[in-house]
């Protein structure tokens, strides 16, 4: 039996039943676009955080606070251990270039009429080597702006936007919890994302911390070792320091967390990996009721066409060319649902992309998976009624009204 | 001698229903043999067996005891596969009601049988063996834009594309009127005429008349075989004497 008879006759099975054709495709659209679509906003999001860590740079390490007891989970901001005094001894510590205390909280902004509420981040003049951040217009937070307590702000490109639209901020003064901060300068844009930069108002760590929010403690101190090389040792004696600074006996475990930027990106990919594969798994159920949809049409055109396989197997069709003949058609039709859900899929995060913050990058591997997958469901699905069709007796199926 | 092109030899067709006592003997113990070139008539009241025989004769069903030589072949204990094999290459079925397939054009119904045949340049012998039934100029009409003479037409070149040995005809004239039945029976007979044998299961007695040989059937066995002149006109008189 040739292959294009095969696919002939599947064509014109499917073409004679237009609806019904499509009605069964669509459960495996909606499948297929719900995985695609969901692996798209999974892989945006993890390729976001990655370039911002990575451009961060390789001997960066982050030091936040973390709950002695806690089950392992990062919640800076919950506990209070990390202060300027341990920032000022990291300082001192051999192959350390530079340390950058912060401390962050959200702060309600308004220029003249606008509003917003955004993210408050007191720095030192540390800050721009160690998130790699660099100016659009105006001047950065100096140590002496930290010393003084001063009361400017440099804004992040996003909340400049907002607030200022296309005007300049430089000069104007900017009001964070009804407190006036002359705004000094811009940050360029660093991209979109989850916990972006771009988002952020920095002042001055000290007028963070007595002004605005009145706390002593830390939220994150980055250290900027001198080489990549040099990263492990400073790693380790930040954590000796830090647990004599913290009178932590041998028996207590660290009140703080330590993290290269290499462990950062694990750990994010492993939240953004359990998330997507979480949502991809609920995605997936779809295909499966899109399956059973796909068998139940199968049968169904099996009990139809009953006398067409007796005629066939009377003119000499086996078996397994009968089996051949509607297993193809399970498949054509999980298939093509296959790639119009692909393509549904496609367009959703386009959507998802261009109306909301997210960024989304479809990978090449869940195309692959979601086209696979569709063939798999048509096989899997399409096997027990083509079965049932070539196990027909033919004296049977020729009689059969 | 040659091989007869059908051997049948106490051929028994039994239907199990619980007990062997409630046994159905559907074909009862038949032999009879039939050379290439023959035409043969199958007659006999409705339940007598003619189905049945029409079945295994035709390799869509295979005795329970018994041996079936179809051209010298013993066909009694072949699997599905060579079953469907010899179904494709050396018969042609001709049905009461054409059962051709739908959405296909009378060429590609044609063309079926070399398809699974795995037949190189099928269009072509397709188009030839509609050009034989005279209907080359409708090889792309649907069954449903067709007669019944036509659509009994399209299956008879369906049955013989694959130039098989015999065909096997079940009342092939008993969805059509007279004149059309006349003139696909026409057809048959010349077909006959150029060496297929042919078998045919029929009600109408005219139709067993224009035969060369006739078996008459009675409870799964052959009550009569002979010339179809005879055969059919003791029938037509037992008849008589009945009522």
């Amino acid at each position: 039996m040739i292959l294009t008879e095969v696919a002939k006759s599947a064509w014109r099975s499917l073409a004679s039943n237009r609806v019904r054709t499509l009605l069964t495709m669509l459960g495996m659209i909606i499948g297929t676009g719900a995985v695609v679509a969901v692996l798209g906003i999974g892989e945006g999001a993890r390729a976001s955080v990655e370039t911002r860590i990575r451009s961060m740079g390789a001997n960066l390490l982050t030091i936040r606070p973390q709950s002695a007891s806690g089950s392992g989970g990062v919640r800076s901001g919950a506990v209070k251990t990390l202060t300027r005094g341990d920032a000022a001894a990291l300082s001192k510590l051999e192959g350390v270039k530079a340390v950058a205390p912060e401390n962050s909280g959200s702060a309600q902004l308004r220029y003249r009429e606008k509003n917003k509420n955004a993210s408050v981040v007191g720095v030192t003049g540390a800050i721009v080597d160690a998130k790699s951040l660099t100016l659009a217009s105006g001047i950065a937070i100096s140590d002496m702006d930290d010393e003084q307590r001063s009361r400017i702000a440099v804004l992040g490109a996003t909340v400049a936007r907002e607030l200022y639209g296309n005007a300049s901020p430089l000069g104007t003064r900017l009001q964070v919890n009804g407190v006036a901060f002359r705004v000094v300068g811009v940050f360029a844009e660093k991209g979109s994302g989850f916990q972006s930069p771009d988002d952020n108002v920095y002042v001055p760590l000290s007028t963070h911390q007595k002004v605005l929010f009145g706390q002593d403690h830390l939220s994150t101190i980055s250290i900027q070792a001198e080489s990549e090389a040099a990263s492990a040792n400073v790693k380790a004696a930040a954590e000796r320091l830090l647990r004599l600074r913290h009178k932590l006996r041998d028996d207590q475990e660290n009140d703080f967390d330590v993290r290269s930027q290499t462990e950062m990106l694990e750990t994010m990919n492993q939240v953004t990996g359990t998330f997507t594969a979480l949502l991809g798994s609920v995605a997936a159920v779809s295909l499966i009721v899109g399956g059973i949809g796909i068998m139940n049409i199968m049968l169904v055109s099996v009990r139809e066409r009953t006398r067409e396989i007796g005629v066939r197997m009377a003119v000499g069709a086996r078996r397994v060319d009968i089996l051949l003949q509607f297993l193809f058609e399970a498949v054509v039709v999980s298939l093509a649902g296959g790639a119009l859900g692909v393509g549904l899929g496609y367009g959703a995060a386009a959507l998802l992309a261009s109306f909301g913050q997210w960024t989304t990058v479809v990978p090449m591997y869940a195309l692959v998976l979601a086209l696979g997958v569709s063939a798999a469901v048509g096989i899997v699905f399409g096997v027990g009624p083509a079965r049932r069709a070539a196990k027909l007796d033919p004296v049977v199926a020729l009689r059969f009204e | 001698m040659t091989t007869p092109t059908l051997f049948v030899d106490k051929l028994e067709k039994v239907y199990e229903a619980g007990s062997a006592d409630l046994a159905v003997r559907a074909v009862d113990g038949i032999s009879f043999t039939a050379q290439k070139g023959e035409s043969l008539g199958v007659i006999g009241p409705s339940g007598c067996g003619k189905s049945t025989l029409l079945n295994i004769l035709g390799c869509l069903d295979r005795p329970t005891a018994g041996t079936y030589r179809l051209d010298g072949r013993d066909v009694q204990d072949l699997d599905d596969d060579d079953l469907a094999a010899i179904r494709n290459k050396h018969i042609g079925f001709v049905f009461q009601s054409f059962n051709l397939l739908p959405r296909m054009t009378a060429l590609e119904n044609v063309e079926l049988p070399l398809l699974y045949g795995s037949v190189k340049s099928s269009r072509k012998l397709a188009a030839e063996a509609l050009a034989r039934v005279g209907l080359a100029d409708r090889s792309k009409h649907q069954p449903t834009e067709l007669s019944g003479g036509q659509k009994q037409r399209v299956a008879i070149a369906r049955a013989l594309v694959t130039r098989p040995s015999m065909l096997l005809c079940d009342e092939p004239t008993g969805a059509l009127d007279s004149k059309t039945g006349r003139d696909v029976l026409d057809l048959l007979l010349s077909i006959n005429a150029e060496g297929t044998t042919l078998v045919v299961v029929t009600h109408d007695l005219s139709v067993a008349r224009s035969l060369r040989r006739v078996i008459q059937m009675r409870d799964g066995r052959i009550v009569a075989d002979g010339p179809a002149a005879e055969v059919v006109s003791a029938f037509i008189a037992s008849e008589a004497r009945a009522s």
